[in-house]
């Protein structure tokens, strides 16, 4: 052993023994990892939360947006709303060479259909095939209007006749009865 | 070195390697840790800047060893292992030191006086400072052979390199401390 080995030596045990012999610490806790399973499943926890909350905000989209065609998903509110579009479809077919109004209310109409088809579809109660008919209490004569242009759209009435070219459509509301104002019909069989 | 000399030097480290640990027992790591915590620290106080730091070096150590436990082969050297671990943390704090140093100064402003403490006199020891002077490599080799008493074989277990390897090694910090002590 050379001179500086054992010096060595001997300055190593004179210092490091005395550090060694210190009472011994207790062990650091160790905290436990997170697995890489906890995590995916965290991540695949959130990406579920994701979707059911991105299904959630289209639905409600849907909904908004079929309200916002009239400003409501009422049949009464709709029916004004048809009223406000026809006078609109008027005045631009007077400044127009257009014949007619139909595409014009027709284009409106089907929106209205749409949306309320999908807001139908949605809430769970109303029927798939988008006629308009979702809300199921015919109390508006705009529904029905609605799908009659919708239906004619669809088979590319380009050229409409011109039998009643000048007739213009109205949507003035029916004739309601008063009541006891009309006397009974009685029908007798026929022999 | 003699090999009468290296038994009669470390009859602890020797009983540490005979002792039987089961991977992945707490109980058992418990026990490594109580039997080994002292050379560890001894060793990583040669590499590292102070006392403290070697504390914490050894404490990373164990967590490491922790970790990785239950994967342990009862065939390897349990404390070779645990030096191989304790080497690389001791690198990768030099790595950080010059980084705490700033802070280190300010810290060591309001210190008092230091008195006995094993601690300090470690710190201020010649052979300890010109040690970590050396490339941590270099100076584990040294306290390796010459404060544990290892044989170049168990070294080159501990360090994970040929034992040619720690041959040249420990001749070059040999010469290293050399020329550190006589600068």
């Amino acid at each position: 052993m050379s001179e500086l080995e054992r010096e060595l030596e001997q300055e190593l045990h004179r210092v490091l023994d005395a550090v060694a012999a210190r009472p011994i610490p207790l062990r650091r806790a160790v905290h436990p990892r997170v697995g890489l399973r906890a995590l995916v499943g965290g991540a695949g926890a959130a990406l579920a939360v994701k979707v059911l909350t991105g299904v959630a905000v289209a639905a409600a989209a849907v909904t908004v947006a079929g309200a916002a065609t009239t400003g409501s998903l009422n049949p009464a509110v709709w029916g004004q709303a048809v009223s406000d579009q026809v006078v609109k479809c008027k005045q631009q077919v007077a400044n127009s060479s257009q014949h007619g109004i139909g595409d014009c209310v027709s284009s409106f109409a089907s929106q209205h259909g749409a949306a309320v088809s999908s807001a139908a579809r949605h809430n769970g109660n109303g029927n798939p095939n988008g006629n308009g008919q979702a809300n199921g209490n015919g109390s508006s004569n705009g529904n029905g209007n609605a799908n009659g242009h919708s239906k004619d759209k669809s088979k590319d009435h380009t050229a409409p006749p011109k039998t009643s070219s000048t007739s213009i459509p109205t949507f003035d509301p029916e004739p309601i009865d008063q009541v006891n104002t009309h006397p009974p019909v009685t029908i007798s069989p026929e022999p | 070195m003699q090999s009468s000399e290296l038994e009669g030097a470390e009859p602890a480290a020797r009983q540490a390697e005979t002792e039987r640990y089961e991977p992945g027992s707490d109980a058992d790591f418990e026990r490594l840790y109580r039997n080994t915590y002292r050379r560890i620290v001894g060793t990583l106080i040669t590499i590292v800047r102070d006392v403290s730091t070697a504390e914490d070096c050894a404490q990373e150590t164990y967590e490491r060893a922790y970790r990785g436990w239950a994967k342990w082969r009862p065939d390897a050297p349990v404390e070779a292992w645990l030096h191989r671990i304790a080497i690389n943390v001791a690198i990768s704090d030099r790595r950080y030191q010059r980084l705490r140093q700033a802070g280190e100064v300010i810290r060591r402003l309001g210190r008092p006086a230091p008195g006995a403490d094993p601690a300090v006199v470690a710190e201020r020891s010649v052979m300890v400072q010109a040690l970590k002077k050396l490339p941590p490599k270099q100076a584990a080799a040294l306290v390796l052979r010459h404060y544990h008493g290892y044989t170049n074989r168990e070294i080159a277990a501990a360090l994970d390199v040929p034992e040619q390897t720690v041959a040249s090694r420990l001749a070059a910090a040999r010469k290293h401390l050399q020329v550190v002590l006589g600068s």
